[in-house]
């Protein structure tokens, strides 16, 4: 193709530019603020070494927001992409039946409201005295089984996980329809002929052709499950006593509640090198990963 | 310079991938603009404010005012964000005592004082124990009270009526008082600790009674708190020596949550905000407008404190020392917080300014009750969670919240506050501020 | 054959059993929503004695339609810069055999892990440094910046499969290197566009971080800032509160139970083979 050296450039500029100026720099200056003490309605910053992070990994609820992540991650790809990779084969197989649309439809529908409103949809399902779950299990002379839920120490962190189940998986499932669709049907016909049955046609010929998918699924998950926010933040905001709390919302926390920017930074440093090193894990593993 | 040159740079970006028409804000030049930012979004506060605010400018066509509002946490998130910067808001909403002392310390907030002695009228329509809390120990004053506040016991007086119970003036009684409704069935108090907030409204009170003045003067001043007296924890003790009256699951009930459950009677008495009446009488959202209560005092705890101390410091507006028009914000104000406004204000939506003499055309007596106590009272008390350092308030909140689940005793929730006052010596001496 | 049926049925009510977990929630709330809030307080399982469809009407007059607005512009707007600079980007990438190309997709796909909150701090003072804080662009560009790592590194495998021999026949006509992207390679990526879409909207219709703390105008509010608006302090309005998650959740499920049928279509048509 006739086109001069400069063309390809050119296409890549505008895209380059805006991840460069509003994620790169932001992110090395979080870098340098995570050396400084700075509030964010002063102008002045000092430089203070290493102590956010001494103060970061020395705290309290680090390994409390250790554990809350992790287990969001891991209950999450169990649930979320496992499961819903599952069910997502069962919509497209042959025993699904004619309403395979109706119900993939439906599992994506919690995926289309937004988080705030599913989670003070939460709060109200949780609540101990008239909420859903309490509501119903007295109803079904279960009054025993009755808990304080997000209330509850143990239990606050996988009300939030079970939230999140309940509002992603649909849509895992939908973008795992969506690659199993491409996959040829002449293959899964051959294999078909060749009596492989429906497990096996799953495992060897489906799931494999619809690898990337998958990866992707893995990467949104993984990623963010130690982004996690906005999920506690509308519900618990780290309670109660801080048994709920995840890192996204401890940086935010220190950077708007306790004006203390370099913690804030220093926790910001810390996800980035934990969603880093998993996303280079997860690209090694796969081979679309490589370049 | 770094600055500027990202500024010209991503400028410069903007330009080329976006060709899209950008946002300018182009102020009218005729008018002053003021930016008024508050935290009572909603209604019918709300209205309340815009149509006072519409008002004045209809009468002041010089005037422009553009109001922002948002929600208590959101809000003082924002403020943070915007108050050093060039868009700070002229006047916006802000609680007295650390939380704004900050401010000042950068030099953030006009000092109203000398406006105040060059109008005596206006300096002495306004209440001398309430303008004490917007007041710096060498006499700046910095705020203005919208609403008069304080904390005070609602009790369904049918309950206890039932119950065979008097109001408890001491904290045996309070327990007494307490066994008593549950052994009739009641729960005896409605609480919801969901925020973690609620509980420092106890604790900031029962620290009022247990450690005495001067100690405590010392501990909520960041530099110098160590959080080491014994009636610290004793405080805790006595929290939680109420917790099994309390309504089960507490810390999965949000505040408001509480009081509705006060008002449909499931719950004896709720240690309430006085601002809380205006909610519970309104007819539309009310849950029980009829609910026949009543009120009384925290009931006292023996201890080297001060039992007249009525916790719930007003809130009120201050002025930014960057604004273009200091006076204009401050003739507004004048007139916003002022007695005809005031009066206005508790008749349409039950709060009280510090204007004195506004309880004009008010027939709630439950407000008027409260506007008794409140100006009568000897001092006013802090509000807790606004009072101490943000990292050891969130500590000292964490903690409680854990102790209200039996999760910690008093002396361990004790023990992380000194650790966090320690940190926070260290911080608060370090902050750029000090340099 | 009726094993396959059997195994039809107990598939089927695995499928309305998962129905019922979503629908439940969704259905009680929408039950109260039509309640007084006495009626929430006495029985929350209860049906209403008459539906109070004021509480609608109450909670639409709180602004909702405004948030929704808003809502629409920011992600409209974003969703196009996205698709557009980042399908680009990955054409630049991918078509033209550029030297260094394999080291700009390192560093964008580098992006990908990046997260929002680590950028937070810096990125409100360089809006703000730029005056676009409190503009529908102070959350358009992040949006649009943060989502280009993980669009480029879905739509670079996707064009690099595309068969050269489509452009040279191209070239041939005389088509310049924009009109082959125009006419060629858009066309035939219709299905990663589509899945580029569903992932970037999902995010960007629900994000709050940024929205949180760069918009701060009621004017500007998206509809997750300006829901938690009605979760007030101290008020206790609670089912006109519910009756407003609805009305902010409505219109995204209606529109894609509608389209659904297309959206799904044009996920998969055209898809290249193998």
């Amino acid at each position: 193709m006739k086109t001069r050296k400069s063309t390809p450039y050119l296409y890549m500029l505008p895209g380059c530019l805006m991840v460069l100026f509003f994620v790169y720099i932001p992110v090395i200056a979080n870098c340098v603020y995570s050396f400084f003490r700075l509030s964010s309605y002063s102008a002045d910053m000092k430089f203070v070494g290493f102590d956010n992070y001494v103060r970061f990994f020395t705290n309290d609820t680090f390994w409390i927001m250790i554990r809350n992540n992790v287990l969001y991650c891991v209950i999450s790809l169990i649930v979320q992409v496992g499961f819903g990779t599952v069910i997502a084969l069962l919509l497209e197989s042959s025993v699904a039946g004619r309403f395979r649309n109706v119900f993939r439809n439906i599992y994506y529908i919690p995926a289309l409201i937004s988080l705030t409103a599913v989670g003070l949809m939460f709060t109200y399902v949780y609540e101990p005295n008239l909420g859903l779950l309490n509501s119903a299990l007295k109803a079904l002379g279960l009054s025993g089984w009755t808990q304080a839920w997000l209330g509850d120490s143990k239990l606050a962190i996988y009300c939030i996980i079970a939230m999140s189940q309940w509002q992603f998986t649909g849509y895992i499932t939908l973008l795992m329809v969506v690659a199993f669709q491409n996959v040829p049907n002449d293959y899964i016909e051959a294999a078909a002929i060749d009596g492989a049955g429906p497990v096996r046609r799953a495992v060897s010929i489906i799931l494999p052709l619809a690898k990337e998918q998958f990866l992707v699924c893995t990467i949104i998950t993984v990623i963010g499950a130690f982004k996690l926010f906005t999920e506690v933040y509308s519900t618990t905001a780290g309670g109660p006593g801080n048994s709920s709390q995840v890192l996204g919302l401890f940086l935010y926390q220190n950077a708007f509640l306790h004006d203390d920017l370099g913690m804030a930074a220093a926790t910001g440093v810390f996800i980035f090198v934990i969603t880093m090193v998993l996303s280079i894990i997860q690209l090694r593993v796969s081979r679309s990963g490589e370049v | 310079m770094k600055k500027r040159f990202f500024a010209a740079a991503l400028a410069t970006v903007m330009a080329m991938s976006m060709a899209m028409g950008a946002a300018t804000v182009s102020a009218e030049s005729e008018k002053k603009t003021i930016k008024f930012f508050h935290r009572f979004p909603d209604e019918p506060y709300n209205s309340f404010i815009e149509s006072k605010i519409a008002e004045y400018e209809e009468a002041h066509p010089d005037i422009d005012i553009v109001v922002e509002s948002a929600q208590n946490d959101p809000y003082k998130e924002k403020l943070k964000v915007v108050v050093g910067g060039d868009d700070c808001p002229d006047i916006f909403f802000s609680w007295c005592g650390e939380f704004t002392e900050r401010f000042i310390r950068e030099n953030l907030i006009l000092d109203l004082t000398p406006y105040l002695d060059a109008d005596p009228e206006w300096k002495d329509s306004l209440m001398e124990n309430q303008m004490v809390n917007y007041t710096l120990d060498n006499g700046m004053v910095y705020g203005i009270p919208f609403r008069l506040d304080c904390k005070l016991f609602f009790y369904n007086i049918d309950q206890f009526e039932e119950a065979g119970v008097e109001v408890p003036t001491t904290f045996d009684e309070l327990l007494d008082v307490c066994q008593k409704l549950q052994d009739a069935g009641f729960t005896p108090i409605a609480y919801g600790n969901q925020e973690k907030w609620p509980s420092a409204h106890y604790i900031g009170t029962l620290n009022q009674m247990t450690v005495s003045d001067e100690v405590r003067a010392v501990d909520y001043v960041p530099t110098t708190g160590t959080f080491t007296d014994e009636g610290y924890q004793k405080a805790l003790e006595y929290y939680q020596q109420l917790i099994p009256y309390f309504n089960e699951n507490s810390n999965g009930i949000a505040a408001d949550m509480a009081r509705s459950n006060f008002c449909m009677g499931m719950g004896s008495m709720y240690y309430a905000e006085a601002i809380e009446i205006p909610y519970i009488s309104d007819p539309t959202t009310g849950l029980n407008p009829d609910l026949h209560y009543g009120m009384f005092k925290f009931p006292e705890v023996e201890g080297p404190g001060n039992p007249n101390i009525l916790t719930g410091v007003p809130e009120g507006f201050v002025v930014s020392s960057k604004t273009q028009y200091p006076d204009e914000c401050v003739e507004f104000l004048k007139w916003f917080l002022g007695k005809e406004v005031g009066t206005e204000q508790a008749q349409t939506i039950g709060w009280f300014n510090a204007s004195i003499g506004t309880t004009e055309g008010v027939e709630d007596q439950s407000l008027l009750d409260a506007y008794e106590v409140i100006t009568s009272a000897e001092e006013m008390g802090p509000w807790f969670d606004n009072a101490l350092y943000s990292t050891v308030c969130d500590t000292y909140l964490t903690a409680t919240s854990d102790l209200t689940n039996g999760d910690l005793t008093p002396a361990e929730v004790m023990e992380k506050v000194q650790a966090s006052a320690l940190e926070a010596q260290t911080l608060a001496a370090s902050a750029p501020e000090e340099e | 054959m009726t094993k396959k049926k059997t195994l039809t049925i107990l598939v089927n009510i695995l499928f309305i059993f998962l129905a019922l977990i979503i629908f439940l929630p969704m259905a009680w709330m929408l039950v109260n929503s039509l309640k007084t809030n006495q009626e929430l307080f006495r029985n929350s399982l209860a049906l209403p004695a008459v539906p109070q469809f004021i509480n609608w009407v109450n909670a639409w007059n709180k602004g909702l339609y405004k948030y929704f607005g808003n809502s629409l512009i920011v992600s409209g707007c974003s969703l196009a810069g996205i698709l557009i600079l980042s399908s680009l980007l990955a054409y630049g990438l991918t078509r033209f055999n550029a030297k260094g190309s394999n080291v700009i997709f390192l560093i964008v796909l580098g992006g990908m892990a990046l997260s929002e909150q680590v950028a937070l701090v810096p990125l409100y003072k360089i809006l703000k440094a730029i005056h676009v804080y409190n503009t529908y662009f102070a959350v358009i560009l992040p949006y649009i910046a943060f989502r280009i790592p993980f669009t480029v590194f879905l739509m670079r495998s996707y064009f690099i499969a595309i068969p050269k021999e489509l452009e040279e026949a191209a070239v041939v006509d005389g088509y310049n290197s924009l009109q082959i992207f125009q006419k060629i390679i858009v066309p035939i990526s219709k299905p990663i566009f589509a899945s580029c879409a569903i992932v970037c909207l999902n995010h960007v219709w629900n994000e709050f971080l940024f929205a949180n703390v760069f918009l701060e105008s009621k004017e500007l509010m998206t509809i997750p800032i300006g829901l938690m608006t009605f979760k007030g302090d101290l008020r206790a309005d609670y089912t006109v509160m519910l009756a407003g998650i609805i009305i902010a959740s409505l219109p995204m499920i209606v529109l894609f139970l509608c389209m659904s049928k297309q959206f799904v279509r044009g996920l998969t048509a055209g898809a290249v083979k193998g």
